[in-house]
């Protein structure tokens, strides 16, 4: 039980990343994009790609950081893919969603996002294969905190959620503390009082999917650490994900990342239920579960 | 891994390049029909066999006095885009015989709703469920359908055998959520209770999920002897690491859709000293390790995954039978033909160029041979299915090493000691 | 020729029984508004109804309760509204982002019920031991499948003449209403969330049929039929076609099915041969640009809605 507790946060901790990304999309853009998972999958690779250049280059950062299965090239590469995926993000809204929100509605913009992520996962697996791949082949062993009740933490798991835990902690005093982060939110709550206020909508919106892939290239290495990455790992993310942000609420950020929790949790503790065959339905009989209670998911607004 | 791919891709050009200076006269072109998903990882090296086979029957002058060429069509593991590029090989490209596919679900709808009513030949490398046996036993394929899948009991039974030998007691079987995964499990469950030893639990592991620490940690609570794993690389690799990190115990047995270089890497050699693998076997270990290294000297890496032994057997045999059949084969001409590739008093032959030149000689002298191949001296029984007999094995620093063998009659009498 | 005749009629076939599907989204989208994301869950309960209704006692399956066909798929099409008023009931009032994850995990639980609750539907393996109607009186498999292309065809023409006397009814009013201006709806006196439980259930049950028709016509159904793929697909006709009007529905069916197939046999014709191992992943970058392309050319796709008019502006003279 209290195993499955620490498992939840830490699955958790990845899709709150995620759902944040995307629930700053999606309340900005008024479109559910369903290709936001994929830049998970981007950060994932572009991570290994640099993590093999530099590992390559600087012989001397293969050292690991004990005692994680973590090495000094993939720190670096981590920050690296996320300045690239984030780019990446404003690339593909500009080559694809902004011509369609200047022409077509809701719905064609979410097709278009079906449309790109199908792309993204096909180019990825022609270019690395379809078979999964890690960072690094060595297996870290759990600590052994107790064996009754059953607890063992990995050390990675620690680092990971830390990591999330701090990121997360970064993007609230931005958005509490600077004049970039009001901005941010006065966009998301009245776009035109914002540009009347001189907040610039084309720079926000850039800003909201360079933060958004930001994230989402650290949740996909977090979870590539711990798990590893295939060229599918984007669509089997999006829909937990999806299920975090609709928990939470469309548009709150504080929704996204406690949605991330309860779904990762529910995940988790849902092997107690129901036979394991059944795990996949059980993020969205939560969602059923918290939209008939709330419909607006836990922190979202009616909106007009 | 991108190594083998480029081998793979360069393999299909040079065997298609190379028919060109093919040394029989082959001024007719016979086209076959494949169907496979080669979309997921595990099915372009399925595809990428059928079609090494096609190149070495071609380098050896044809079948039936033709080059052969293997129309390759996706599934997408979707039955609607399978059963409509099945329809569009029997009916457009005229196809006698079709090669597929792997997943039941899709295996099935073809063949009621193409091959059989067009009387077109289906082979299938990998479609496990026991539907097919008993649909064939009720007369629904007009003895159109084959497959070199050994039924699952073989490889169940011998996984018991497995937990026996080590004296393991109680187990915990994780399956691949599937037709092929849900049948192995439930018969190898029946097989351990059967020889008294426990099943703790019997966890399915879904397709695609993000995390199955839930599972492994449930697995983990049943605190069994052993584990038994029914499951890809994919999932496989994924469960076993997260398994052998929470101070899961090194005892398993795994099927054969682990044998996989892919498998053996990212789980390492240091955990998989107490990891005996079950599959089904070549009575001679000259045939089996024959394979393998043909299939290392053509694609540059080991075998690795599963299905793909199987899948060349039933390329290959599937094109004998055309040969024995003569040009001009309908379908059931064709069936009826494989009798005379796997007459166990047959003339013995290898499972290659050389062996299909050997057979053809045979043919035309109006006798029959006995196929041994990659996973065997496969024999069809009235239903298509193959027994075959069974090897454990365990990874090695530089492959697989068989443990051992079990014949046919040893197979049998195990599992009805079982029963 | 005959080949070609037999692929003719078996694409068809195919495309009408996903017609009729898009037809039934239609009814949900493009006259309700709402968003469904869930479609791959009726069409398959109206298979599996159908399937498991219809086909003979096999061991250690439920059913086998060997009813003659049109009865089976009766009760196809009724296990098929079933469901969908239990979902309607539970979802039908939330705004349609969120609708649609909703209706999207009621497929996925569909799924994985068929998956794993092997007494009911035979788990991983499928319903087996259905055999098509008249099969064996028939005898030759092209006739057959020639007869049943012509019933689909009909039950094609008989959904579109159903819903276009709905939509031009009262009824359909009430939709355009509700959709267009809610409050002032129910300032009338008309209750909108019965109005969309009554049109979400009756677009799932024209779901269902489609699913009844593409089991019997397969004569078998698996949890592999039921995946989220399918929804994915149906939309995309919608979208393609145009959502809101029928014969858009139609047109993006038959369009885009075209396209699937086609793009997989063009590819394994004429794609060079060290492509041949790719063209599934090939495949799926043609067709997701295609649908990216379309958005960006015609975004309210090929015939695009055309607003109803139920009396024209004339007056009486």
């Amino acid at each position: 039980m209290l195993q499955s507790f620490v498992d939840g946060l830490l699955v958790g901790s990845i899709l709150s990343l995620g759902a944040i990304g995307l629930t700053m999309v999606m309340h900005m853009l008024r479109f559910a994009n369903f290709s936001h998972a994929e830049l998970l999958s981007i950060g994932a690779y572009a991570a290994l790609v640099f993590d093999g250049l530099f590992a390559a280059l600087a012989p001397v950062l293969t050292v690991k950081l004990a005692p994680l299965s973590v090495t000094a090239a993939l720190a670096l590469a981590f920050l690296v893919s996320m300045g690239v995926t984030a780019v990446s993000a404003v690339a593909i809204d500009r080559l694809v969603f902004r011509r369609i929100r200047a022409r077509g509605e809701e719905l064609s913009m979410v097709f278009a996002s079906f449309g790109v992520a199908l792309i993204v996962r096909s180019v990825i697996g022609l270019t690395f294969g379809l078979h999964p791949q890690l960072y690094s082949r060595e297996i870290v062993f759990a600590i052994v905190v107790s064996r009754d009740p059953l607890l063992l933490i990995k050390p990675d798991q620690v680092a990971v959620l830390v990591a999330a835990v701090a990121i997360m902690g970064v993007l609230h005093l931005v958005l509490s503390r600077t004049t970039f982060g009001f901005a941010l939110r006065a966009v998301a709550e009245n776009p035109q009082l914002a540009q009347v206020n001189g907040v610039n909508l084309r720079r926000m919106i850039a800003s909201v999917w360079l933060i958004g892939g930001a994230l989402a290239a650290a949740a996909g290495v977090f979870y590539a650490i711990n798990n590893q990455m295939s060229p599918v790992m984007g669509r089997d993310l999006v829909l937990p994900i999806f299920a975090a942000t609709i928990v939470g609420g469309i548009g709150s950020i504080y929704g996204a990342l406690l949605g991330g929790f309860v779904v990762g949790l529910a995940s988790s503790f849902a092997l107690m239920l129901l036979p394991s065959g059944y795990s996949p339905a059980v993020p969205f009989l939560i969602i059923i579960a918290v939209l008939v209670l709330r419909p607006h998911g836990l922190f979202g607004e009616a909106r007009a | 891994m991108a190594r083998m791919n480029r081998g793979m891709a360069a393999a299909l050009a040079l065997g298609l390049a190379g028919m060109g200076s093919a040394a029989a006269a082959q001024d007719c072109t016979t086209r076959i029909g494949a169907v496979f998903p080669t979309s997921v990882d595990w099915g372009q090296p399925i595809a990428a066999t059928a079609q090494w086979v096609v190149d070495q029957v071609n380098e050896a002058g044809g079948a039936a006095g033709c080059r052969i060429q293997m129309v390759l069509r996706d599934d997408q593991l979707d039955p609607r885009v399978g059963v409509d590029a099945a329809r569009a090989l029997v009916d457009l490209e005229g196809v006698q015989l079709l090669l597929g596919t792997v997943a039941s679900g899709i295996s099935m709808p073809i063949l009621t709703s193409v091959t059989v009513p067009a009387g077109v030949m289906q082979m299938s490398c990998c479609s496990s469920a026991t539907s097919f046996t008993r649909l064939a036993e009720e007369g629904g394929t007009n003895g159109l359908w084959f497959r070199t899948f050994a039924t699952t009991g073989v490889q169940a039974a011998v996984g018991v055998k497995v937990a026996q030998d080590q004296g393991w007691e109680s187990v915990t079987i994780l399956y691949k959520n599937d037709d092929w995964g849900q049948d192995i499990g439930r018969i190898i469950a029946g097989y351990f209770r059967a020889a008294g030893i426990e099943v703790k639990a019997q966890v399915a592991i879904n397709d695609g999920q993000p995390s199955y620490r839930a599972e492994v940690v449930q697995a983990l609570g049943s605190q069994p002897d052993a584990l038994y794993l029914a499951l890809y690389p994919l999932e496989g690799t994924a469960v076993v690491r997260e398994w052998l990190s929470l101070g899961g115990t090194q005892n398993m047995i795994v099927a054969n859709s682990l044998k996989s270089e892919e498998f053996r890497s990212n789980v390492g050699m240091q955990f998989l000293g107490s990891t005996f693998g079950t599959d089904t076997a070549s009575p001679r270990a000259d045939s089996a390790d024959a394979f393998v290294d043909r299939y290392r000297a053509r694609f540059g890496a080991d075998p690795s995954g599963p299905g793909l032994a199987n899948s060349y057997d039933a390329a290959m045999i599937a094109l004998l039978a055309m040969e024995a059949a003569g040009p001009g084969a309908r379908g059931a001409d064709i069936a009826a033909a494989v009798a005379r590739v796997t007459d166990p008093d047959g003339t013995p032959i290898t499972a290659d160029g050389e062996g299909f030149a050997a057979a053809r000689e045979v043919f035309a002298a109006g006798g029959s041979v006995m196929y041994q191949g990659a996973t065997g001296n496969v024999r069809f029984d009235a239903n298509g299915d193959v027994s075959a007999p069974a090897v454990i094995w365990a990874f090695a620093e530089d492959g697989i090493a068989e443990l051992e063998y079990l014949a046919l009659e040893e197979v049998d009498a195990f599992i009805a000691a079982l029963n | 020729m005959m080949g070609v005749l037999s692929y003719v009629v078996f694409f068809t076939t195919v495309a009408s029984i996903l017609a009729i599907a898009t037809l039934g989204l239609n009814l949900h989208w493009g006259n309700t508004g709402l968003f469904n994301g869930g479609v791959v869950a009726f069409f398959g309960a109206g298979a599996y109804a159908t399937l498991i209704l219809g086909a003979a006692p096999q061991p250690g399956q439920m059913g086998g309760f060997a009813l003659v066909w049109p009865l089976a798929l009766m009760g196809g099409l009724g296990v098929a509204g079933l469901m969908a008023w239990a979902v309607g009931v539970l979802t039908l009032r939330l705004r349609h982002d969120y609708l649609a994850i909703a209706t999207f995990g009621a497929a996925v639980a569909f799924e994985n019920l068929v998956r794993n609750a092997q007494w009911l539907s035979g788990g991983a393996q499928g319903v087996r031991g259905f055999s098509r109607p008249l099969y064996a009186a028939v005898g030759d498999p092209l006739l057959w499948n020639t007869g049943f292309l012509v019933l689909t065809l009909s039950l094609l023409a008989a959904v579109y003449l159903f819903l276009r006397r709905l939509v031009r009814s009262p009824f359909g009013r009430l939709l355009r209403a509700i959709r267009e201006d809610e409050t002032a709806a129910r300032s009338l006196g008309k209750r909108p969330s019965r109005v969309r439980l009554a049109a979400f259930v009756t677009g799932a049950v024209i779901m269902g049929l489609a699913g009844g028709l593409y089991g019997t016509f397969y004569a078998f159904v698996s949890p592999q039929d039921v995946l989220p793929v399918l929804t994915f697909q149906i939309w995309a006709m919608l979208i393609v076609g145009g959502a809101g009007n029928m014969r858009g529905a139609v047109l993006g069916a038959f369009l885009i099915w075209a396209a699937w197939t086609a793009s997989g046999f063009l590819l394994s014709r004429f794609a060079p041969v060290e492509w041949q191992l790719y063209t599934g992943s090939i495949q799926f970058i043609l067709i997701g640009s295609v649908i990216v392309g379309m958005l960006l050319w015609r975004p309210q796709g090929l015939i695009p809605e055309r607003l109803v008019v139920s009396q024209s502006g004339r007056t009486p003279t």
